[in-house]
C-alpha cells in the first residue's frame, strides 16, 4: 500500500508526450519525486531554459541510476568558460531518505531559473557565478519510499554480504502485516530486554535492572528468517550508506559505512565532480544534518598537537630530548640547523605528519566566526518566517559524512540543513512555574525570593547536573557571581537530555506528534500477526520516513525559508577586484609599484582549513613587465594566501625599472575566483 | 623547458649485460639474468617468454595501464592438475609501487623464474606449486620505473606516479621538475663558491659538503637539486614529475594530503593501486602478502599508524614466528614494526591488505645503504648483529664516505664536482652520487638480494595454512544414526582465517559440509575426557560454521550427529583463504 505525500507546493510539471512547455509553469499538485522522476524534471527545467540550465552527468549509483545535476548560470558580460567561473555546488538527499532535501534542491533550481530577469540578485548571481545543483545524490536508497512495501532505506545498491555468511543480501525486511510499511515486531522473550513503557503503553523501552525492572519483550524489525540462520533481517538488500562513506572520521570494519573512504560509486562521483570543478568555492547540503544549528564534529583529538614529544629514534640524532616536550616550530628550527635532509624544506607541517599528529577534528577558530554569523543569520531568517525548529534536536555532522568532507579536505565553507524536523510538543507552562523566560526578567531579589523547591524544580526540568542546587545557585547569584538573566542563557545552551530523568521516553516526543498528523498513518498500532518462528508476534511503531519529511501541508512554508537563504549564502561569496593601482617615481627610471587587491564579498577568498588542507588556492599575482623594465624588488610571481570579506584590501608593492611613461600590467587569478587583468603607468 | 637526456649509454651497457651472462637458474628455455635491471620493455618480453615455456603453470594478463598507458602485469602461478587457483591458499607478491625503489620488480620476477625452473626438481618447489596459487604484480608502477632507469634522475625519485599535478598550486602542472644540466644521466646537485656560506669541504674528502662549525669560514652554498627555474617564478624544481605517494593511496587509515602528505584525493584514486586493489579484492583467497620496496634492509610489519591501535595479538604471533625466521635468511634485515621503528605511514598497501582484507602482509625493504653495506664501511653501519640498532640510521645514514664509490664502484656511480654557468646563480658546480649509486644494490649483489628475499616469500608461502582432515572417527548409535569425531589439522602457523578476519567478520567463516548424510547436531570437542561437546549451531544446514577457522599449528575438533542410509559420507572443510580438504568415510565398516 503506497501513501502518497501530495506536496502542493510543486512548482515543475511533468510534461508528457511531447507537449510543448510554458516558462511560466502552471503550480500543480503531486507526490514526492521518484528517481526517475527527479532526471525528467532536471531535463524538463533545461528544455524550459535552454539559456540558463544544462543537466549534467555526474555518475551513476551502485545499481547503476544515473546521478543527476543541472548547471545554471547564465551567458554574462565576463567570457569566462561557465565550468570556470567562481561556483558553488548544492547536494542533497545522499542518505536516500531525505526525501524533503530533494524537493528542495528542485525548488532552489526552479526558483533560480523562474527569478532569472526579475529578480536583481539572482540575475546578477546567474552571470557572474555557476550553480550546480544535484538534487538526489542516493537514488538506490530513495526508490524504496516509491516501493509498494516502504522501508526507511539509505543503503546504496551495492551487494554487501553484512553477516559474512558467504551469501549476499539474502534476509531482509518482510511486510507482515500487509500495510506496506516496514515497522518494528516485539514478541515476548524470556531473554528480552525490552519492556512496554508503563507511561505510554504504545511505545517500548529498554528495561532498566537498577530499577527492579526485567525486560519481558524481544525487538526486531519487521521480518523473517529468510535464510533459516537464525537472526532476523541481518543481511538486507544493499549494502553502504553513501554518507558515512566520505574520508573525515570514517569508520573503518563498520559495513555500513563501506570498506574504505569513497568506495562507492556515489561518494567517488562526487568527490571527483569537486576535484574536477576546482572553481566550487561553496558548497550548500540538504540532508538530515543540520550543521547551521548544530556545529558538533566528530574525531578525536591527538595528545596536544601544539606541543610534542620527539620519538627516542628522532630525538637522538637531532639532540633533542625524548621525555620533553616541544613545540612544531622548535622541531623544525633544529631539522633546518642540522642540515640534513638532501633539500627538503622542512615546515611545520611535514614534522606534524611525520609524527602523526593526525586530522584536524573542529571548526579553525579563525573560521569560526563565520559558521557562527551565518548561524545568526538562519536563527533569524526562521525567526522572520515564523517558523520554530527545535533547535536542540539539530543533528550535527556524523562520521564519514560528506559535509565534514567538504570542510576538513575540501577546504570550502559548507552549510547542511534538515529543512524540517519533529517539532517539540508545544508545553503548556502552569503559571506558577519558573521557565527560562521568566527567569530572564527577574532581578536577583526576585530570584532569591523563589525559594528553594521552585528553584530545584527548574533545575531538573532544565536538565542540570545533579550538584547543581538551588542552595549553591542562591549563593551565587547574592554574591553577584551570575545574574538570573545569564544562568537562564547557560541552562538553555544545557543539552537536554530526554528520558535522562527516567521518566520521558526519548520517543515520547515522538509519538506526541505522530499523534496530530494528519490521516493518522505516523504510528501503527501494534497487532498481533503470524510469523513463521515468533510466536505471538506484534507489529506496530513508527511509520517510515515520518522522522525525516515533513506532513506536505507544512512542507512549503518550510522549503521557501531555506532556499531563499541558500540563494542570500550564494550572494555572499568572495569576490576579488583590483582596488587601485599606485605608482611612485623613486627617481633614476626607478618606481616604487603598489597593486590593491579586495575582496568586495562576504565569504573571506579561502577558509583557514582550506590553507590548512592545502586545497585552496592562494591568488597568483603575476607581474607582466614591458620592453626595457626590469624588476628591481619583488617576485614576478607573488601569492596571497587570503582576502577577508566585506572589502580588505591587501597591498602588493615591487619596485620597478622603466623608461617614464611605459605601461606594466598584472594578472590576478585563482581557479576560484577567476582572473583579473590591471595595468600601470611608470612616470 | 626541461633537458632531460636519455641515459642511452647505460643503458646499452645493461642491455649487453642480459646477453652476455649465463643464466643462474635450470632450464633451457628462458634464460634471465638478475645483474640487469629490467625496464617495461624488457620486462613485459621476459613474461612472455617465460609465459610461452610454462604455459601449464603460467598466466600473464594486464590488470590496467598506468597513466601513460603501459600495462600492469599480473602473474598467476598455479597447477590446475592440483586444483583451480581460486581454491587454494594463495600467495601475493608487488615490487616497484614507488617508481625508484625498482629492485623490487627484480626480486618478484626471481620468485616467479625460480618456482617454474625448479618445479619438478626441488621437492620445495614442486609442493609450493601444486599447494598454493601465486600472484605476481612485478611492478606497479611502471611508468616511473621506465623514467628511472631510463632518464635522468636521482635516487630518490620519481617515487610517485606520474600522473601530473600541481604541486605549487600555480595552475601548471609538473611545469618546474629538476634538470640534468650536466648531462651526466643522473640529477645531483648544485654549489656555488661563497665565503658567507655554510657549508665547507670536508677535511677527510674535499669533495663531501660538511656544515661549518660555529666560528669557521664558510665556502660553498649548497643550491640543491639540479635544476633551473623552468616556469620563471622565481622558485627552481617546485614542481616536479607526479607529486603523489601510491603507497599513502591504499584504503585503510587513508588521510587526506594534509594529514599524509601524497595520499591522493581518495583511496584508489589512481589508475594503478585501483587496479592492483581490483586485483586483490578479487582473489579472497590470498592468505600472504609481500610488497617490496626498499631501502635500509627491514622486513616490515605495520600498523603504519598508531591511531587506530595495534594488531591483533595473536595474529602478532604470527608475524613474529614468520619475520623472524627472514631475519635468519636476510642477513643483517631487520623485523620493525613501521609506525614504532620508522615513522608514521597512514594509507599504506599493508595496512589494507591484513586490516580491511585479513591477509599477513610483510613489506621487505631491500637492501642497505651500499655503501655502508660493503665490508669496506663495516665500521661506519653502526656495529655487528649484536648491536641494537637504531634502524633510521640505515635510511639516513651517518657521515658518508665516497671510498666506495672509487674503489668498488670504480668511479661509475659518482659524478665529480664541475663547474657550470647557471642562468640564475652564475658560476656555479655540479656534482653528487648517481641515480644507480644509493639504494638500489650494485649489480653484482643483485642476484643475492633476489635470491634471499624471494627464498623469504617462498617460506612465508610455505607458511601459509595447510589443512587436512586427519582424523575421523565413526561410531554407528544405530537407527542410520552415526556420531563422526573429526579433527581438522593444520600444520603451518598461519591461521586459516586472521583473528583481525574472524573477529571483525571480514569473510565468510570456515565451514566443514557433510555430504551424503543429515547434519542433527554438531558442537566442538573441547575436552574428550570430561563433559565433550560445546554445541554450535548449525540451523538445520549440512554445515558446521567454524567462526575462528584453524589457529596455526592447531587443530579443530568437531563433533557431528548425522543420520545417514547410504554407505557413505563425505566431509569438506572448506576454507575461504585455508583452501579446502574433503575425506570421504566408510559408514558401513
Amino acid at each position: 500500500m503506497t501513501r502518497r505525500i501530495v506536496l502542493v507546493f510543486a512548482v515543475a510539471v511533468l510534461v508528457v508526450g511531447g507537449v510543448a512547455a510554458e516558462k511560466e509553469a502552471a503550480p500543480a499538485a503531486f507526490s514526492y519525486h521518484n528517481p526517475s522522476q527527479v532526471a525528467s524534471a532536471l531535463k524538463e527545467m533545461a528544455g524550459r531554459y535552454p539559456l540558463l540550465a544544462e543537466v549534467v552527468p555526474l555518475g551513476k549509483s551502485a545499481s547503476k541510476s544515473d546521478l543527476a545535476l543541472i548547471r545554471i548560470a547564465a551567458p554574462g558580460k565576463d567570457k569566462t568558460k561557465i565550468d570556470f567561473r567562481p561556483a558553488v555546488l548544492v547536494t542533497a538527499n545522499l542518505e536516500g531518505l531525505h526525501l524533503i532535501g530533494t524537493e528542495a534542491a528542485l525548488a532552489l533550481a526552479e526558483k533560480l531559473l523562474s527569478s532569472y530577469g526579475t529578480d536583481k540578485s539572482v540575475t546578477a548571481l546567474l552571470e557572474t557565478r555557476t550553480v550546480y545543483i544535484a538534487p538526489l545524490l542516493n537514488p538506490d536508497a530513495a526508490l524504496a519510499y516509491f516501493s509498494p512495501v516502504r522501508q526507511e532505506r539509505s543503503l546504496n545498491g551495492r551487494p554487501v554480504d553484512d553477516d559474512a555468511d558467504g551469501a549476499f543480501d539474502e534476509d531482509g525486511f518482510d511486510d507482515l502485516n500487509g500495510d506496506g510499511l516496514i515497522t518494528r515486531m516485539r514478541v515476548k522473550d524470556p531473554e528480552g530486554k525490552w519492556i512496554v513503557d508503563p507511561q505510554e503503553p504504545r511505545l517500548m523501552r529498554e528495561a532498566d535492572p537498577l530499577k527492579g525492572e526485567k525486560g519481558l519483550y524481544a525487538v526486531y524489525t519487521e521480518g523473517i528468517d529468510n535464510d533459516g540462520d537464525g537472526q532476523y533481517n541481518e543481511d538486507p538488500p544493499g549494502g553502504i550508506e553513501p554518507n558515512r562513506n566520505f574520508p573525515h572520521d570514517f569508520e573503518y570494519n563498520t559495513k555500513p559505512a563501506g570498506l574504505w573512504p569513497v568506495s562507492e560509486d556515489e561518494s567517488r562521483s562526487l568527490a571527483r565532480f569537486l576535484y574536477d570543478h576546482p572553481a566550487i568555492g561553496l558548497v550548500l547540503n540538504f540532508s538530515t544534518e543540520n550543521t547551521l544549528l548544530n556545529m558538533q564534529q566528530t574525531g578525536q583529538a591527538k595528545a596536544g598537537s601544539d606541543k610534542v614529544k620527539v620519538p627516542k629514534m628522532y630525538a637522538g640524532f637531532m639532540g633533542l630530548d625524548p621525555d620533553q616536550e616541544y613545540t612544531l616550530k622548535e622541531i623544525v628550527d633544529v631539522l633546518k640547523s642540522l642540515g640534513v635532509g638532501g633539500g627538503v624544506d622542512f615546515t611545520e607541517d611535514l614534522v606534524a605528519q611525520f609524527l602523526g599528529l593526525g586530522p584536524a577534528v573542529a571548526i579553525d577558530r579563525q573560521d569560526q566566526p563565520l559558521f557562527d554569523a551565518v548561524q545568526k543569520d538562519y536563527k533569524d531568517a526562521l525567526k522572520a518566517a515564523k517558523l520554530e525548529y527545535p533547535e536542540k534536536r539539530a543533528k550535527g555532522v556524523g562520521r564519514g559524512s560528506l559535509t565534514a568532507f567538504i570542510y576538513f579536505q575540501y577546504g570550502v565553507p559548507v552549510f547542511s540543513t534538515d529543512v524540517w524536523a519533529v517539532p517539540e510538543p508545544k508545553k503548556e507552562a502552569p503559571q506558577d512555574v519558573l521557565t527560562s523566560d521568566k527567569l530572564k526578567a527577574m532581578s536577583p531579589d526576585e530570584f532569591i525570593g523563589l525559594g528553594e523547591e521552585k528553584i530545584d524544580a527548574f533545575l531538573k526540568e532544565a536538565g542540570a547536573p545533579p550538584n547543581f542546587k538551588a542552595a549553591m545557585v542562591i549563593n551565587m547569584v547574592k554574591s553577584g557571581q551570575v545574574t538570573p538573566a545569564k544562568m537562564a542563557e547557560m541552562m538553555d545552551k544545557m543539552p537536554k537530555k530526554p528520558g535522562a530523568d527516567g521518566e520521558a521516553n526519548p520517543e515520547d516526543y515522538l509519538i506526541k506528534y505522530a499523534d496530530g498528523v494528519p490521516g493518522g498513518k505516523a504510528f501503527v498500532p501494534w497487532a498481533p500477526v503470524k510469523h513463521p518462528t515468533l510466536a505471538g508476534t506484534e507489529v506496530g511503531g513508527f511509520a517510515p520516513y515520518f522522522r525525516v519529511n515533513p506532513p506536505p501541508a507544512e512542507a512549503k512554508a518550510w522549503v521557501e525559508a531555506h532556499i531563499d537563504f541558500y540563494i542570500k549564502l550564494m550572494a555572499k561569496m568572495p569576490e576579488l577586484k583590483v582596488g587601485e593601482t599606485k605608482v611612485k617615481a623613486i627617481g633614476s627610471g626607478l618606481y616604487e609599484v603598489s597593486l590593491f587587491l579586495t575582496n568586495t564579498g562576504w565569504f573571506p577568498t579561502s577558509t583557514a582549513q582550506g590553507r590548512r588542507s592545502r586545497q585552496a588556492w592562494p591568488i597568483r599575482v603575476a607581474l607582466n613587465l614591458g620592453e626595457r623594465q626590469t624588476l628591481v624588488t619583488g617576485r614576478r610571481v607573488e601569492t596571497l594566501p587570503v582576502i577577508n570579506g566585506s572589502g580588505e584590501v591587501k597591498k602588493l608593492t615591487w619596485t620597478v625599472r622603466g623608461p617614464n611613461g611605459s605601461r606594466l600590467g598584472f594578472t590576478c587569478s585563482s581557479p576560484r575566483l577567476g582572473s583579473l587583468d590591471a595595468s600601470a603607468t611608470l612616470n | 623547458m626541461k633537458t632531460q637526456r636519455i641515459g642511452a649509454a647505460s643503458a646499452a651497457i645493461l642491455a649487453l649485460t642480459v646477453l652476455a651472462f649465463a643464466p643462474a637458474l635450470r632450464g633451457a628455455e628462458v634464460t634471465l639474468s638478475f645483474d640487469h635491471f629490467y625496464d617495461h620493455a624488457e620486462l613485459t618480453r621476459s613474461l612472455q617468454a617465460l609465459q610461452k615455456a610454462y604455459p601449464q603453470f603460467m598466466s600473464v594478463s594486464s590488470i590496467g595501464k598506468s597513466v601513460q598507458g603501459r600495462d600492469i602485469w599480473a602473474v598467476t602461478l598455479n597447477n590446475p592438475k592440483t586444483g583451480p587457483a581460486e581454491r587454494k591458499p594463495g600467495y601475493y607478491i608487488d615490487g616497484n609501487i614507488h617508481g625508484n625503489e625498482i629492485q623490487g620488480t627484480e626480486v618478484a620476477l626471481y620468485a616467479v623464474t625460480y618456482l617454474l625452473k625448479n618445479y619438478g626438481h626441488t621437492e620445495f618447489a614442486t609442493r609450493l606449486l601444486d599447494e598454493r596459487a601465486f600472484y605476481v604484480i612485478p611492478t606497479m608502477n611502471p611508468d616511473s620505473r621506465d623514467f628511472f632507469i631510463n632518464r635522468a634522475t636521482d635516487s630518490n625519485s620519481p617515487r610517485s606516479g606520474l600522473r601530473p599535478m600541481d604541486e605549487d598550486r600555480d595552475g601548471l602542472l609538473d611545469e618546474d621538475d629538476a634538470d640534468d644540466l650536466d648531462g651526466d644521466g643522473s640529477i645531483t646537485f648544485m654549489r656555488r663558491k661563497d665565503p658567507n656560506g655554510p657549508m665547507k669541504a670536508s677535511p677527510s674528502d674535499p669533495r663531501l659538503m660538511v656544515p661549518v662549525k660555529p666560528g669557521e669560514k664558510g665556502e660553498y652554498t649548497l643550491l640543491g637539486q639540479e635544476g633551473i627555474d623552468n616556469d620563471g617564478d622565481g622558485l627552481i624544481n617546485e614542481d616536479g614529475l607526479g607529486g603523489y605517494d601510491m603507497n599513502r593511496n591504499f584504503g585503510w587509515n587513508w588521510q587526506p594530503d594534509y594529514v599524509q602528505r601524497g595520499s591522493g584525493e581518495f583511496p584508489f584514486c589512481f589508475n594503478e593501486t585501483k587496479a592492483v586493489a581490483d586485483f586483490i579484492l578479487s582473489r579472497p583467497n590470498i592468505a600472504g602478502v609481500q610488497s617490496f620496496h626498499n631501502f635500509g634492509g627491514m622486513i616490515l610489519r605495520g600498523p603504519g599508524a598508531k591511531n587506530l591501535g595495534e594488531y591483533n595479538p595473536l595474529d602478532r604471533q604470527v608475524y613474529d614466528f614468520i619475520a623472524k625466521k627472514g631475519e635468519r635468511i636476510l642477513p643483517g634485515y631487520r623485523y620493525v614494526t613501521v609506525y614504532k621503528d620508522m615513522y608514521t605511514v597512514y594509507g599504506g598497501t599493508i595496512d589494507f591488505t591484513y586490516q580491511a582484507l585479513g591477509i599477513f602482509t610483510f613489506s621487505n625493504e631491500l637492501d642497505m645503504n651500499p655503501a655502508a653495506a660493503d665490508p669496506l664501511d663495516k665500521k661506519k653501519q653502526g656495529g655487528g648483529e649484536e648491536e641494537d640498532e637504531n634502524v633510521m640510521s640505515r635510511v639516513f645514514g651517518g657521515e658518508q664516505s665516497l671510498e666506495y664509490y672509487d674503489l668498488v664502484l670504480m668511479g661509475a656511480e659518482y659524478t665529480d664536482w664541475k663547474p657550470y654557468k647557471h642562468p640564475l646563480y652564475g658560476d656555479i658546480e655540479i656534482g653528487g652520487i648517481k641515480k644507480f649509486g644509493a639504494r638500489v644494490p650494485p649489480l653484482f649483489r643483485l642476484a643475492e638480494t633476489c635470491h634471499r628475499n624471494a627464498a623469504f616469500c617462498l617460506y612465508h608461502a610455505d607458511q601459509l595454512p595447510r589443512l587436512s582432515i586427519s582424523e575421523a572417527k565413526v561410531s554407528a548409535l544405530g537407527d542410520d544414526l552415526f556420531q563422526v569425531d573429526v579433527t581438522v589439522a593444520n600444520s603451518r602457523v598461519t591461521p586459516s582465517m586472521s583473528a583481525q578476519a574472524a573477529q571483525k567478520k571480514l569473510y565468510r567463516a570456515d565451514r566443514l559440509t557433510v555430504q551424503g548424510g543429515d547434519l542433527l547436531v554438531a558442537g566442538t570437542i573441547t575436552d574428550k575426557f570430561q563433559t565433550p561437546v560445546q554445541k554450535i549451531e548449525t540451523h538445520g544446514k549440512d554445515f558446521v560454521p567454524v567462526d575462528n577457522g584453524v589457529s596455526g599449528f592447531g587443530r579443530v575438533e568437531l563433533r557431528l550427529l548425522v543420520k545417514a542410509k547410504a554407505d557413505k559420507l563425505t566431509l569438506v572443510f572448506d576454507s575461504v583463504k585455508g583452501g579446502v580438504c574433503s575425506k570421504v568415510l566408510d559408514l558401513k565398516k
